[in-house]
Parts: structure tokens; C-alpha cells; sequence
């Protein structure tokens, strides 16, 4: 994204947020003024309906849109936060979004408790539980790296339930112990009239790390991916944990005696909470995949289904009070590979920027009602209570990590280094969740609790998550690989799964490559015949990977315009140019006659001489994928502008020969995947081949039966440049004349020129087996 | 080494899948556990080096030795792989795999050879040959078409290939 041009626009544009913002509150808190005005104005107009009144030319009717209109303003204010914070690229480097975003909150609730004494409720628990959490789950959930996830599976499940209990009885235990001691007859709030059981209830819920701050704050350091999924999986499957301990402790509450059976019962009931949860989740995610196997021809409403049954296994899950987010978890990761399988690519670019969306908006207002919601609820601050509180959190934190380690790393071959351990222990953030529960409570002591509870999420988001960006350089802990995933890596990677399946049978060891071999070969002969629709079933991950790969390459190298002018402009008129529907434009309409300017011969050997030595560095530019920015720009600087570009142009016709291959071979040996593509899309292709005067590339297209080749010809012969050409005699059986060789290639071209969102990593990553 | 109680059931092992109990494998006996898998032949052939007919206990024990779970962390592999020794690192014996024919280098032959055992008959050559050209242009560095050990080695390194190579039954 040039910055360049916006240096000077740059300093009036946080003074004209800040005045946005202003005004927008001013708004919000005007108009709700208004609405108890009019509504009180209703009730006196009632008692005259005898005299006549003029007719209302203009009259506030806002008691009908008041509900609605708020929400948006709410999200309106949101998404603008959202967008001034990235504005100040000193302050979102030093400071955490989140944090900002409470902050915020904290002054909107402010002014609004100024303005009107009063502050909308607007955390309720339902509004949290049933709209703003799942959207972040179900992202979670949909684009969880599920190899790394399964490798850790166990050291995760561990860390979430032997942790989250530990932190919660040790928590639970010793606040009980400081508040015996503390207690003080005199004082407003006696701190030993908490018993046991609501300090255990307290306990359970404060010690859930969270997934919403984990991930807001966790997705700005970058950090590897092993200690990525280790705490932000901890964060996802904990919840089963938090759900089962606090209805238990609410329960044993309201019956007053607590029994052995009741232990067991509560074990018992944990054991059905998180299975419960898993098997609805897979149950409406295999739906969800058998019903996107029938939408090839309404493929407009495609993502409408992955949305609802997320949300609707969510919701069945929470009727049986059953864990909601595993359900969620486990339904986007069961339907994942059969509905990619299934869907277009443009649903599947829908479905990622609505979830991502909505996950974005979700979190942005989390935090600012988190924010709201402290200005307005009733406190009681006491001292002792709430240090003894942050204290213990810490301490349980701590101690519950390195002891769970040590047990762990017995059974782990990549074991957990003490830096490891510490970026574990202090990314355990607290968050919203805690708040919500907290807020849900019945008890006497709920003012304190909240108060406790709220005091420990500012800390540890404020102060953890601050300060967790310095420590990660500090420390200098690995952070996570830019590069994209590669081919080389999935073949080797798949390589290395055969040969160790092979070494488990032959030492007869049945081992999880084993297992894993078995599940996909389960995989593979009945569920992916059930589940994808057509040829796909069959076509293998490999191929669908490079196929994925291979789009995704040609896409951004038509989109930045291979082979054509230099001016760093041409992206964008590239891009516009395919989205204007025309039919046959004539050559001079088209932009560029894909002509480079001149280069001389030796120049030529110089450049691809560079490009061979840049290639792998360019590759290894491009960004990591993150949740602020759903397109990578390629860096493009002068002579690298030029490099770039006439190398991908050169790949650009190399794909052409295939994708147009694959498309001119008869239908049934073509790839799905490619006709799929052909039919869903309608912007325009601008390739004119066949330019006269300029150097080709002579491109053999392959038949089957003979190995493919390109042949470079000529490409020193002029000094004009390159284009490309398809070659014009068409003896081939399959190929109906070059007319139609410009057709094809000018579909591919439309078909490609999709701008889909590019350079994603968990685009990227391959459905595993 | 291996432990001892591993050693028992290695040569439990051995004893079973050695059908004619002659006190070695030959190479129909191993090929048989590995039926179903795709480089199950490659595998085999791992085994037998240098040309043999049999192999024996200590070898067979040698050759899964490479398989253990090492001490290493996730600080990869520095060891430089060193012909003259018998332990080799894992990635050289993932390479010596791929590359059958010896010479340090796998070629676009041989890249094709292993895909066109991995994927078997659903593609077709094209595809194939696309494949391992992308491959090979993606991994190398130094212009010759081939990928050699230090490309291989480089192109792997996100994978995490002493955790991906450790057999846990070898500790």
C-alpha cells in the first residue's frame, strides 16, 4: 500500500476521525436523549386526541427504528474506530487494538453516563452469547490449521482441562483462605460471608483463558505456530471445562450440600458437555456438506449455507447446555474440506471475507461494550480482595503451565522450551467471556466478583498484552514463517507420511501414522463419495492443492498485469478494465499491447540471470496472512518492477498453456476444477494474442499423448519486448481452429481475473489427510 | 542405541515377517507388510543397499535406527549430512529416498517417478509433469534442473522434519 502519497494527507486525518468520532457519539447519545423524550411526548399526547392538531408536516417517529438504529450506530462506531487506529501506524504498533478499543469504550460509556446518567445495557449476556461471540468462533473455527492442531492435540487438551481446573480450585481455594482471613465485620461488604462455593464459582470463571483476547492479541506478534495453536486451541477447547464448572457450582448453590455423587455426576457431565459438543458440531457440518454437494446451480446462496448450519449447530448446542464454541469448532472444521471441495471460488472469497468481517466487527464491539459495560455496573472495590485475586491468578497461571510441561514434555518429541512455557503462561488472557459469565451471576457478593473480574481482564489485557510484543523480541522467540506454502513442501510433506506409515507397519507398531492412514483411506472411499460432488471425489489432495496454487499464481500475475507497462498505476486500471463486461473491444480499446519497452539483449540475459536469484527472495516477501489485511500488493520498486514483471509474465504464458489445455481438452479429461471456474465468473480477459513485431514465446500446447514442452524461441532474436502467442496451426484432433484458441484463452482469462483475496496462508493450506 | 525391550520386539518382529525363518528378510517378505503403500517399494529398497539380497538383523535394526526420535529440537537439523558415517541425519535419508539412482541429485525423472507413485493413476502426465516442474523451479536456486540436497533440505524448512521423522516406538 503506497504511503508515500498520503504523508501529508496523514496529519489531518486522525484530527478528522477524532472529529467523526466526536460527532458520532454526540449523535448516539442526542438520539437517545430523543427517544425518552419522544416516547414521554407520546404518553401526554395521548390524553388531548379531542383537540384537532394541525397535520405533522415533519414529525420524529423514532420509537419504531430506535432498536435497529442503534445497532448501527454502535457498529457504524465500531468500524470507524477500527479504521482511525490504522491510520496512526505509530500507535497500533505499540499499543494493542484491543486495548485501544476498551479504551474507547470506556470513554464512549463516559460521555454517555455524563450525558444522560445512564448507560445502555448493552453487554447483556444474550446479545453477547448469541450474536457477538459466534462469528469469531465459527472464523476460528473455519480456518483452524487443523494439522498443526491435531499434532498438539494432546498437549492442547491437557493445558485446557487439567489447567483450567487447576487454575480454577487453586484460584477458588486460596481467595476463600485470603478472604477468612481478611474478614472484617465492621466493613461494608464482609469478605467472610463468601463461602466456599462462590468463591469456587468465581475461581472457575476467572481462570478461562480467552479466545477472543488470545486471538486479537496473539494474531499482531506473529509468534510461531506451535505456540499459536497451543494457546489459542487451550483457549477454544477450555470452554467445555468453564461451561461444566459453572453450572456445576451454580447448582451446588442452589441445593446447598455438595456430594460425592454430585462430584462424579459433575465428571460425568463435563465427559457429555465436550463430546456432546464435538458430535453436534460434526453432525450439521457433514449436512452442511452433503447440502453444498447439490448447489452447483445456485451457487449465489452457497456461503448462506455454511453460515447457518455453524450457526444452528451454535444454537442446538446451547440448548442442551452443551459447549457452544466446540460445536462451532468442530462443525466449521468437519465441513471445511467437503464444502472447499464443493463450492465456487467465488463463494469460498464470500464466505472468507464475511467471516472475517464479522469476526473483525464482533471483536471491535466486544471490546468497546466491555468498556461501556465497566463505566456503567455497579463496583465494589476492595483492596485486599481484588490484588489477592490478580495475584493468584498469575501464580495458578504460572505454576499450572510449568507443571503441566513437565508432565508433557515426557510424551512430546518437540518439547516445550522454558521460553516456550513462558509465552504460555503469560499469553493466558482473560477477556470477555469471564466478564459475561460474571455478569450472569445470582449471587450477594456479585459486585465484587465483577469488580475482581474486571479488574483482572484490564490487566491482562493491558497490561500482558502490551507488553507480550516487546517480551516476544525480547526473548527472542521464532516467529511464525512468512513464506507461502509451497508445493515442494506438500509433495514432501505427503512423501514423509508414506515412508513413516511405512516404517510403523514394518516395525508393527500402530502408531498415529497409522491411524491416520487408516482415516483417510476411510476418508477417501466412503465419506468423499458421499460428500463432493462429481469428479472431485476422486481427484486427490495433492492435485487439489496444486491446482489451488496454480490459480492463485496466475490470478495475481494477470492481476498486476503480466508483461505489460511499468507505470505503477497499471494494477488498479488492470483490475477495472476486468471488471467492465465487453464482449469483443477492439485491440486499440484493450489496455497495453502487452509490449515491455525496449530491452536490449544483454540486458535480457542480466535480468533473468537476477530473477533466478530473486525468485525465492520474492517469494519470501509477501506477507503473512492477518486479519487486517486481506490483500498483499507485491513490492514493486524500480528495477525489481521491471524483473518481476517480465518474470511473471514469462510464467504467466506458462500457465496459460495449461489452464487453456485443461480447457480445450474434452470435457472428460479435464479438470473440474477449471470448468468450475469457467462458469462462474464474468469480467473480461484482455490478452490479445498474436501482436505482430514483437518477439513470441512460442507455446506447444500439449496434447496427452505427448509430453508437454514450451519452447522459448526467439526470445533474443528482437529487442522489443515479449508477448505471447498461441502457435497458429491447430492440427491438433481436440482443438477446434485458433479462433477458438482466442476465445478459450480469453475465458481463462475472465475466469482468472477474479480479484479473490491472494497471498493466504490458510488459503493455502491443503485440506489434510 | 535402542533399548533393550524395543530390541525384543523388533526381533519379534523380524521373526514374524520373516516367512521362511532363514534368519533374514528378503525383500518379498517386507513388500508384503507394505501392500497398500504407494512408496511401499521405495521403502523396501531403502533396505536393501547396495545391492543385497537379504538382510539381517543388525541391519534391519540399523536402518530403522535412523527413525528414532532424536534429542534435537526444533532448533533443525545442523548436523551436515557426512557420507562416510553410518548415522545420517533424517532429511538426508528422506532424500536418499527420492533419490534412487545415487547421485546426489533429484532429478526431474525421479521427482516424476515418486509423484507418479503417490498419486498413481487419477492424474494424468500432464499434470504430473506440471507438478514436478513447478516443484523444481520453486526449490532451485542454482539453475541446474535438478534439486540437490541443500535445496531439499532448505525448501523443507518449515517442516519440521526431525518431529516428522521420529517413529516413537524406536526410543
Amino acid at each position: 500500500m503506497a504511503t508515500r502519497g498520503r504523508s501529508g494527507f496523514c496529519r489531518s486525518l486522525p484530527e478528522l476521525e477524532l472529529l467523526l468520532l466526536a460527532i458520532l457519539v454526540l449523535l448516539n447519545g442526542t438520539v437517545l436523549s430523543l427517544e425518552s423524550a419522544s416516547s414521554s411526548e407520546i404518553h401526554t399526547g395521548e390524553g388531548n386526541n379531542t383537540s384537532k392538531k394541525p397535520f405533522p408536516v415533519i414529525g420524529i417517529v423514532y420509537d419504531e427504528v430506535s432498536i435497529p438504529f442503534e445497532i448501527s450506530l454502535w457498529v457504524l462506531l465500531a468500524s470507524l474506530m477500527k479504521l482511525g487506529f490504522h491510520l496512526i501506524p505509530r500507535l497500533s504498533n505499540v499499543v494493542p487494538e484491543s486495548c485501544l478499543l476498551i479504551s474507547v469504550g470506556l470513554l464512549v460509556g463516559g460521555i454517555l453516563k455524563l450525558a444522560r446518567d445512564e448507560v445502555p445495557p448493552v453487554l447483556s449476556d444474550r446479545i453477547f452469547f448469541l450474536c457477538l461471540l459466534p462469528p469469531i468462533i465459527l472464523d476460528a473455527g473455519y480456518f483452524l490449521p487443523i494439522r498443526p492442531f491435531v499434532e498438539n492435540i494432546g498437549t492442547i487438551l491437557m493445558f485446557a482441562v487439567v489447567g483450567t481446573l487447576w487454575n480454577a480450585f487453586f484460584v477458588g481455594g486460596l481467595i476463600y483462605g485470603v478472604c477468612q482471613l481478611a474478614q472484617d465485620t465492621y466493613s461494608e461488604i464482609n469478605l467472610g460471608n463468601i463461602g466456599i462455593l462462590p468463591c469456587l464459582l468465581f475461581g472457575s470463571i476467572i481462570s478461562a483463558v480467552d479466545p477472543v483476547a488470545v486471538l486479537a492479541v496473539f494474531e499482531e506478534i506473529h509468534i510461531n505456530e506451535l505456540l499459536h495453536i497451543l494457546v489459542f486451541g487451550e483457549s477454544l477447547l477450555n470452554d467445555a471445562v468453564t461451561v461444566v464448572l459453572y453450572h456445576l457450582f451454580e447448582e451446588f448453590m442452589e441445593s446447598g450440600s455438595v456430594s460425592a455423587v454430585d462430584a462424579i455426576l459433575g465428571l460425568v457431565s463435563f465427559l457429555i458437555v465436550a463430546l456432546g459438543g464435538v458430535l453436534v458440531g460434526a453432525f450439521y457440518g457433514i449436512l452442511a456438506a452433503f447440502t453444498s454437494r447439490f448447489t452447483s446451480h445456485t451457487r449465489v446462496i452457497e456461503p448462506l449455507f455454511v453460515f447457518l448450519y455453524s450457526y444452528m449447530a451454535y444454537l442446538s448446542a446451547e440448548v442442551f447446555h452443551l459447549s457452544g464454541i466446540m460445536s462451532l469448532i468442530a462443525c466449521g472444521a468437519v465441513m471445511r474440506p467437503y464444502v472447499e471441495a464443493n463450492i465456487s471460488h467465488k463463494s469460498h472469497t464470500t464466505i472468507k471475507y464475511f467471516l472475517k468481517m464479522w469476526s473483525s466487527v464482533s471483536e471491535t464491539l466486544i471490546f468497546i461494550f466491555l468498556g461501556v459495560a465497566t463505566v456503567d455496573g455497579e463496583h465494589h472495590w476492595d483492596w485486599i480482595f481484588i490484588t489477592a485475586t490478580l495475584i493468584l491468578c498469575l501464580v495458578a497461571r504460572v505454576i499450572g503451565v510449568v507443571g503441566l510441561t513437565f508432565v508433557i514434555n515426557n510424551f512430546r518429541i518437540v518439547k516445550l522450551t522454558t521460553k516456550d512455557q513462558f509465552i504460555i503462561a503469560y499469553g493466558g488472557l482473560r477477556g470477555a467471556i469471564a466478564f459475561s459469565l460474571g455478569f450472569l451471576l445470582h449471587t450477594d457478593h456479585k459486585k465484587i466478583f465483577l469488580t475482581a473480574i474486571i479488574t483482572v481482564i484490564f490487566f491482562t489485557v493491558f497490561v500482558q498484552g502490551m507488553t507480550i510484543k516487546p517480551l516476544v523480541e525480547l526473548l527472542a522467540v521464532k516467529k511464525k514463517h512468512e513464506a507461502k506454502r509451497s508445493i515442494n513442501e506438500e509433495i514432501h510433506t505427503r512423501f514423509l507420511d508414506h515412508l513413516l506409515t511405512g516404517i510403523e507397519d514394518i516395525c508393527g507398531h500402530y502408531g498415529h501414522h497409522h491411524w491416520k492412514n487408516k482415516l483417510n483411506r476411510f476418508n477417501k472411499k466412503y465419506v468423499k463419495k458421499i460428500l463432493i460432488a462429481g469428479d472431485r471425489c476422486k481427484e486427490p489432495q495433492l492435485i487439489a492443492f496444486y491446482h489451488k496454487l496454480e490459480m492463485k499464481h496466475a490470478i495475481r500475475m494477470v492481476e498486476s498485469g503480466g508483461g505489460s507497462k511499468l507505470n505503477s498505476s497499471f494494477p488498479s486500471t488492470v483490475s477495472m478494465q476486468n471488471i467492465q463486461p465487453k464482449i469483443q473491444s477492439p485491440p486499440s480499446a484493450r489496455p497495453a499491447e502487452r509490449a515491455l519497452p525496449q530491452l536490449t539483449k544483454g540486458r535480457e540475459e542480466e535480468i533473468r540471470q537476477i530473477l533466478r536469484t530473486n525468485l525465492q527472495r520474492t517469494r519470501q516477501r509477501l506477507q503473512s496472512y492477518n486479519r487486517h489485511t486481506l490483500v498483499v500488493d507485491p513490492d514493486e520498486e524500480g528495477l525489481d518492477d521491471l524483473i518481476l514483471k517480465k518474470r511473471r509474465m514469462m510464467e504467466l504464458d506458462w500457465k496459460i498453456k495449461e489452464m487453456t489445455n485443461y480447457l480445450t481438452v474434452p470435457h472428460a479429461q479435464g479438470s473440474p476444477t477449471m470448468s468450475r471456474t469457467r462458469m462462474a465468473s464474468d469480467s473480461q480477459a484482455y490478452v490479445k494474442p498474436g501482436a505482430k513485431g514483437v518477439p513470441s514465446i512460442q507455446i506447444d500446447l500439449a496434447s496427452p499423448q505427448s509430453p508437454d514442452s514450451v519452447r522459448l524461441l526467439d526470445e533474443v532474436g528482437q529487442d522489443q519486448g515479449l508477448t505471447m502467442s498461441l502457435p497458429s496451426s491447430s492440427s491438433r484432433a481436440y482443438k477446434t481452429g485458433g479462433k477458438d484458441d482466442d476465445r478459450d484463452q480469453q475465458k481463462l482469462l475472465r475466469c482468472l481475473s477474479d480479484p479473490g483475496p491472494s497471498a493466504d496462508e490458510d488459503e493455502d493450506e491443503p485440506i489434510p489427510t | 542405541s535402542v533399548s533393550a525391550a524395543h530390541l525384543l520386539r523388533l526381533h519379534q518382529r523380524f521373526q514374524l515377517l520373516d516367512k521362511d525363518s532363514s534368519g533374514s528378510l528378503r525383500s518379498e517378505d517386507l513388500e508384503a507388510a507394505l501392500s497398500e503403500n504407494p512408496i511401499g517399494v521405495r521403502i523396501v529398497g531403502a533396505f536393501f543397499q547396495l545391492g543385497q539380497e537379504m538382510v539381517d538383523f543388525p541391519s534391519f535394526v540399523r536402518i530403522l535406527a535412523h527413525f528414532r526420535p532424536t534429542e534435537k529440537n526444533r532448533t533443525g537439523d545442523g548436523v551436515q549430512p557426512d557420507p562416510g558415517t553410518q548415522m545420517k541425519c533424517p532429511s538426508s535419508v528422506a532424500f536418499q529416498l527420492y533419490d534412487r539412482d545415487r547421485d546426489g541429485k533429484i532429478s526431474r525423472t525421479e521427482l516424476l517417478q515418486v509423484l507418479r507413485e503417490m498419486l498413481g493413476l487419477q492424474v494424468t502426465e500432464e499434470q504430473l509433469q506440471s507438478i514436478a516442474e513447478r516443484a523444481i523451479q520453486e526449490a532451485n536456486l542454482d539453475r541446474d534442473d535438478t534439486i540437490c540436497f541443500d535445496e531439499f533440505r532448505k525448501s523443507l524448512e518449515k517442516v519440521n522434519i526431525n518431529h516428522k521423522l521420529s517413529v516413537r516406538f524406536l526410543e
